[in-house]
């Protein structure tokens, strides 16, 4: 087994594990962090597939952005409502039922295709490369993309203002 | 390591994540479901561009991320309004829709 | 040189014009007078072109002009147009001359009327004129039923002008009524004859027939369909009850639409499709009787009647039914040259009478006596017009009732012939009756009315006109006395004699009755009274209608009604009251929350991938 392989399976491990307890523990701010660990395991499986600027991006803006706006939201409803949030599942055997179908048959469809070649020789320095793609081909989307954030930004405001 | 593994490990981990949004009581637990789904067709999409050699699946990574920050933001300024005006976070009392 | 098809066509189109200028420009209608000058100088001008159109096809000459207008891949559906032939501009000369003198005579028996009824009068008779112009040069049947429906429509509202009076209100409804129930035989008749031959073109369907290529099966019911249309429209048994109360309208428009035009638009159908029921005589044989029973039944009515405009009217009834039976006979011509020359004098009979009702203020003959001194003019074109009739020599009708008679005991039809000598009689005897009892015998009582003033004879605009018919109608007497026609049969030679002395003896006896009093009326009442009883009730028609058909309708609709009240309507309610359940049970789905709907489409999209997979 290659140390690339090994590497997998860890992060795999992590991040089904950290995943499972997202959706299935009893306090919501254990969950908050459990999602920490699961993006960043979802960055080392980047860097695995050696792409560094998506894994650092992933860990700045999800692991550090997010997971900060959650615990910032989780304790602001706290305070309102003036009780700890403990979470509850409801409906969890149909769920999971139609959850696991969903999974069997997807997985089994991935795997009656035959197998893909190994990954392909990397040509160049990936982050260059987005960078360039972003700024030429997809620079359209990419604008669009700001004007998206922008509106985004002025929306959570406007919710988010205290009454007047 | 194929690119079946990744897909199967982003396969598991969506289904996880739509278990969370099919049954979290909270509306913060469902947008945590959210973000695990949206994680794993970011698994997907830099696999694939992995192993096609081409590098449009991380620029559209990129944009992904970029969406799901803005989608969290605004989701959780919506849950935090809801919660101003309906005095609770529970997506269970939240059925005006109700037929 | 222009096209003659054109110049007859010019006729029907210069009568729309003026339909056209008199329906847009309202101004000019509601002036009155002036709209009625627009509207006869454009039936002078039709007048002109129907002559010139006559004169170009008096021989064996035929314009066909046809336009598409239904196209349908590649060949016209339905076309539009112009045939024109030595019959079709004949035709249209009549009504061109009829309708413009009936137009001048109505400048003066209108001249009371107000200004904006007397502008719509004129804008319904050129619009009548154009109608009837344009089935007389239809070259199609489809365009020949749409002109036949206008003629109907402008036939209901000139006898509703005056549409305060209840009576001509319920006069313009039967009217209506009554010719449409034969109209949808025209219709299914028409539809079923293109099933049948795939064209609508008379000059096509003439071909298919000389060439003997359409089948005979069920072409007796396609005829009979076809006839129906001319039963309602010509007022034969038992349709023929509409035409009676259709007096109600105005004398002129009686005279246009009631005698001379509309209601032989009829025999004009069977004449132009004389070759296509010669394939069926079964159906000619019916043609033949249903008239000589009208004529019959229609004489007697016109005997009893004490209105001068019913008498003319039931005595247009008979002469239809005269037409019809010659038709029947085999002989469309003669009945065709009995329509044309019945067409100028009972015309000018109308408008004769129009003028002695003018001056007297009273349809009733009882009203009216010694007329012959104040009002000579009138009485002397009137008297043209009844000789015309009776069928004397020297006068309109003579020539024209002898070829009927001849053609139907040509047609082997002795029944029918006997019907019609008798008929004969009958005819001379009631119009001589009317004037004896207008112009001669004793002066009116007029107790019983407010005193008119002392009649006289109408103005030139009214005088005129009968004055040219009445000359017509000599001159066509005159004319076809002396210069018989090559005819289509030879008639036996003791037909002419015993047809004028059989209306001589008509004469004779109303003299007797009604100018002598030798024979006193109630006596002679008395003698024929189951015949006088009968005819007191119009023959039960009109009561079988009231009765039977319209509360069999009454009925059939109440049934109907009855049906679409519980059945149709229950049917529905039931549905819709399910559905209603339906939808209240399937609200509870809808239970609002985000979650469920999430857990809806995951459970979509794992049937759709099972459905992938598996099927």
């Amino acid at each position: 087994m290659s140390l690339d392989a090994l590497a997998f399976w860890v992060l795999a491990v992590v991040l089904v594990v950290s995943a499972l307890a997202v959706v299935l523990s009893k306090n919501l701010f254990h969950a908050v962090l459990w999602l920490a660990l699961a993006l960043t395991g979802t960055a080392g499986i980047f860097l695995i597939l050696e792409a560094e600027f998506l894994a650092a991006v992933q860990l700045l803006l999800y692991a550090g952005g997010i997971v900060t706006i959650m615990v910032f939201a989780i304790v602001v409803t706290e305070r309102l409502v003036g009780e700890s949030i403990s979470q509850t599942n409801r409906r969890i055997v149909a769920g999971a039922l139609a959850v696991a179908a969903l999974a069997g048959i997807i997985v089994a469809t991935i795997w009656r295709q035959p197998a893909t070649a190994a990954a392909a020789a990397q040509t160049g320095d990936i982050t260059r490369n987005i960078g360039h793609a972003v700024m030429t081909r997809y620079v359209l989307p990419f604008e669009l993309l700001a004007l998206l954030m922008l509106a985004g930004l002025m929306g959570a405001i406007y919710f988010a203002r205290p009454d007047d | 390591m194929g690119l079946e593994a990744y897909l199967t490990l982003a396969a598991i981990v969506f289904c996880i994540g739509m278990f969370g949004v099919i049954t979290r009581r909270n509306t913060i637990g469902i947008l945590l479901g959210i973000e695990l789904m949206l994680n794993a067709v970011n698994i997907n999409l830099v696999a694939f561009s992995r192993y096609h050699g081409d590098v449009t699946g991380m620029v559209f990574t990129v944009f992904t991320i970029c969406i799901t920050v803005t989608e969290a933001a605004l989701g959780l300024a919506i849950v935090i309004l809801l919660f101003r005006i309906r005095r609770t976070v529970m997506a269970d009392h939240l059925d005006l829709l109700k037929g | 040189m222009m096209d003659a098809g054109y110049v007859a066509l010019a006729a029907p189109l210069l009568h729309v014009l003026a339909f056209l200028i008199l329906a847009i420009v309202a101004p000019l209608r509601r002036l009155g007078r002036p709209a009625a000058y627009v509207s006869i100088l454009c039936a002078a001008g039709a007048l002109a072109a129907a002559l010139n159109a006559w004169r170009a096809h008096a021989g064996d000459q035929i314009s066909r002009i046809v336009w598409t207008w239904l196209p349908e891949q590649g060949q016209s559906l339905a076309t539009i147009g112009v045939l024109a032939d030595a019959d079709s501009t004949v035709m249209l000369t009549l009504v061109a001359l009829v309708s413009l003198l009936v137009q001048v005579y109505s400048l003066g028996y209108l001249s009371d009327e107000p200004k904006r009824a007397l502008g719509r009068y004129y804008a319904y008779q050129s619009l009548f004129a154009f109608s009837m112009m344009g089935l007389v040069i239809a070259p199609n049947l489809l365009q020949l039923f749409i002109c036949w429906e206008l003629v109907g429509l402008c036939s209901y509202l000139l006898i509703g002008f005056w549409y305060q009076k209840p009576a001509a209100a319920r006069a313009a409804l039967k009217a209506f009524w009554t010719t449409k129930a034969g109209d949808v035989g025209l219709l299914i008749g028409i539809v079923l004859l293109y099933r049948q031959a795939g064209t609508f073109d008379l000059t096509e369907l003439q071909v298919l027939v000389a060439n003997g290529a359409l089948p005979l099966a069920g072409l007796s019911i396609i005829t009979f369909c076809i006839y129906l249309g001319a039963v309602g429209k010509s007022a034969q048994f038992p349709l023929h009850v509409w035409l009676p109360d259709a007096m109600e309208g105005p004398t002129p428009v009686s005279a246009l639409i009631h005698a001379a035009t509309m209601v032989t638009a009829g025999v004009y159908l069977l004449m132009r499709t004389a070759w296509l029921f010669a394939l069926t005589p079964d159906v000619l044989l019916i043609v033949a009787w249903i008239g000589a029973i009208t004529a019959l039944l229609a004489a007697i009515l016109a005997c009893i009647q004490n209105d001068v405009k019913r008498v003319l009217a039931y005595s247009t009834v008979s002469q239809l039914g005269y037409m019809m039976t010659a038709i029947g006979a085999g002989f469309a011509g003669a009945g065709f040259f009995h329509l044309l020359t019945h067409g100028v004098f009972k015309a000018l009979l109308f408008l004769g009478a129009g003028a002695m009702i003018h001056a007297v203020h009273s349809n009733n003959l009882s009203d009216m006596g010694r007329l012959a001194r104040s009002m000579p003019q009138t009485a002397i074109v009137f008297i043209i017009g009844t000789l015309s009739l009776a069928g004397i020599p020297m006068f309109g009708g003579f020539l024209s009732k002898e070829e009927i008679l001849g053609a139907v005991w040509e047609g082997g039809l002795v029944g029918p012939f006997i019907i019609l000598m008798l008929v004969a009689f009958l005819t001379a005897f009631y119009m001589f009756k009317a004037v004896f009892l207008a112009f001669f015998g004793l002066a009116p009582s007029h107790a019983s009315h407010a005193a008119p003033s002392h009649p006289h004879d109408p103005p030139a605009s009214m005088s005129l006109p009968l004055w040219i018919l009445a000359l017509l109608s000599m001159a066509i007497g005159v004319y076809f006395t002396f210069t018989h026609p090559e005819p289509e049969f030879v008639s036996p030679g003791w037909l002419m004699p015993s047809a004028v002395g059989v209306a001589v003896a008509g004469i004779a006896l109303a003299w007797l009755v009604y100018q002598r009093r030798a024979i006193s009326a109630d006596g002679l009442a008395r003698a024929f009274s189951p015949v006088y009883y009968a005819a007191e009730n119009k023959f039960w028609v009109d009561a079988f209608f009231e009765k039977v058909v319209a509360r069999g309708a009454l009925a059939f609709s109440g049934a109907v009604g009855w049906l679409d009240r519980y059945i149709v309507d229950g049917v529905l309610n039931v549905i819709s009251a399910w559905t209603l359940t339906a939808g209240d049970d399937l609200r509870g789905l809808q239970s609002g929350k985000a979650q469920d709907y999430v857990y809806g489409v995951a459970v979509g999209v794992l049937v759709l991938l099972l459905w992938v997979q598996f099927a």
